[in-house]
């Protein structure tokens, strides 16, 4: 479905209410960050939908607040967010053709200097490989790069491709992890979570590139923090969902 | 009471606007770790959260562990509250209403909520059962009491309902598009009859 302006615009009503599809969500908010008229817009809505809520106020049951404060007890808190990448939401679009011809430089770069350190003619030969894949996806005509920051820091940064259903991940600045822990990736799917791969041990903070296969229309994609090796399904909370779409 | 009349109101303790000031300045402690303010955002929203979850999701048990999920979440992100974007109230609503939507539109849901909600009907009659509580619940209900029956409807099954507009649609045999400007129609409607100051 293709939408004008006008339709756009009359999304603030049902987007207010969370009455959205997740695709069309992601096409408005993408909107959003370019049309302030549709931001204050949404917001007074938003906070007449909060009339709504509160008018359906019910007494809770008792026991109820004695196992959110136990809870509170084991839960750590984030810290605050950076203030310069405070709108995720409003700063996430992809970044047009160009750029991402600009950004597949560097990644090739950083893929070729991943591969500095390998010994023996094997590994040197899968590198080779990789990086010729990773290539294909860059070189495909609907490569799009989009870079999000994480909850706890850092940023990552995805290249995708719907044509070769793959995507290339790269991450800067994530916070350093225990030897026992390692970051895994994640597609994350409307029918299913799939593994992704792990990130390998950044050089300069930086991760060389991690390339996926099996990308479905719908898919997100997540980052989770799991035990040294990967799991086959996230055990923690997601530190990064990107949004594909918009 | 018309909009123009709450706005010049100055927001007094018992005020919408007063309270919204309150619980930013809560949320704000809460950043920092402060139980106690945790506590007292739960004694302030619990009610309204509860009761918005248990009006979307239905199950009082379900209801009980989203309402749970939503108040660890507030507590976990407090630090994410930004009040240039919006209040606090309508920030913590948000979370509630968006994680009772997940779970009523997780596949697994759909079949048993749709066996109880089979009466779309019912919806705007619940909301005046509700009302009788408080002031604002007052407010909202003569708010949505001053729309036609075609926006009411749809506003109350996007919202009370958990359907996204294309469901609401189909449950209203109407447009598509006439659903998403009904809803958008009726909600500027209720925003300025309720005074919302944006």
């Amino acid at each position: 479905m293709k939408f004008g302006r006008d339709d756009l615009h009359t999304l603030t009503g049902v987007y207010a209410l969370d009455a959205i599809e997740p695709a069309e969500r992601a096409r408005f908010e993408h909107h959003l960050g370019r049309c302030r008229p549709c931001g204050n817009e949404v917001r007074g809505l938003a906070e007449t939908a909060t009339g709504l809520a509160m008018a359906a106020a019910v007494t809770p049951p008792p026991q109820l607040k004695q196992r959110v404060m136990t809870a509170v007890d084991l839960t750590r808190q984030l810290p605050p967010a950076d203030q310069h990448r405070s709108r995720p939401a409003l700063r996430t679009a992809w970044t047009p053709r160009l750029a991402a011809v600009a950004a597949a430089v560097s990644l090739i770069a950083a893929a070729a200097l991943a591969a500095v350190g390998l010994s023996t003619r094997g590994e040197l030969d899968r590198a080779r490989a990789q990086n010729q894949a990773i290539a294909a996806v860059l070189a495909a005509p609907d490569a799009r790069i989009k870079t999000q920051a994480t909850t706890e820091g850092g940023t990552a940064t995805v290249v995708m491709s719907r044509s070769e259903q793959k995507i290339i991940v790269t991450t800067a600045g994530l916070p350093k992890l225990p030897p026992a822990k390692v970051y895994e990736l994640w597609l994350m799917g409307p029918p299913s979570t799939r593994e992704a791969g792990l990130l390998p041990t950044p050089r300069s903070g930086k991760t060389a590139p991690v390339l996926a296969s099996g990308l479905a229309a719908g898919d997100r994609v997540g980052v989770t923090v799991e035990p040294a090796g990967g799991t086959t399904r996230p055990t923690t909370p997601p530190i990064l969902v990107m949004s594909l779409s918009g | 009471m018309n909009g123009r009349e709450l706005r010049a109101v100055r927001p007094g303790p018992g005020s919408a606007e007063g309270r919204d000031q309150d619980l930013d300045r809560l949320l704000g402690l809460v950043t920092r770790g402060d139980k106690d303010a945790f506590e007292a955002v739960y004694d302030r929203m619990a009610g309204p959260v509860y009761g918005l979850i248990r009006r979307v999701i239905r199950d009082p048990a379900q209801s009980e562990e989203v309402t749970q999920e939503v108040l660890l979440e507030v507590w976990r992100t407090a630090s994410r509250f930004d009040a240039a974007r919006g209040s606090a109230t309508t920030w913590m609503m948000t979370i509630a209403h968006r994680r009772a939507v997940d779970r009523v539109r997780s596949a697994a849901a759909t079949a048993e909520r749709e066996r109880r909600c089979a009466q779309p009907e019912a919806a705007a009659d619940e909301v005046a059962e509700t009302v009788a509580a408080n002031l604002d619940a007052e407010r909202v209900r003569h708010c949505l009491g001053g729309l036609n029956e075609l926006q009411r409807e749809s506003i109350t099954l996007a919202y009370y309902g958990g359907y996204s507009y294309p469901q609401v649609a189909q449950l209203l045999g109407t447009a598509l598009g006439t659903v998403k400007t009904r809803i958008r129609d009726g909600l500027i409607r209720m925003r300025d009859c309720m005074g919302v100051n944006w």
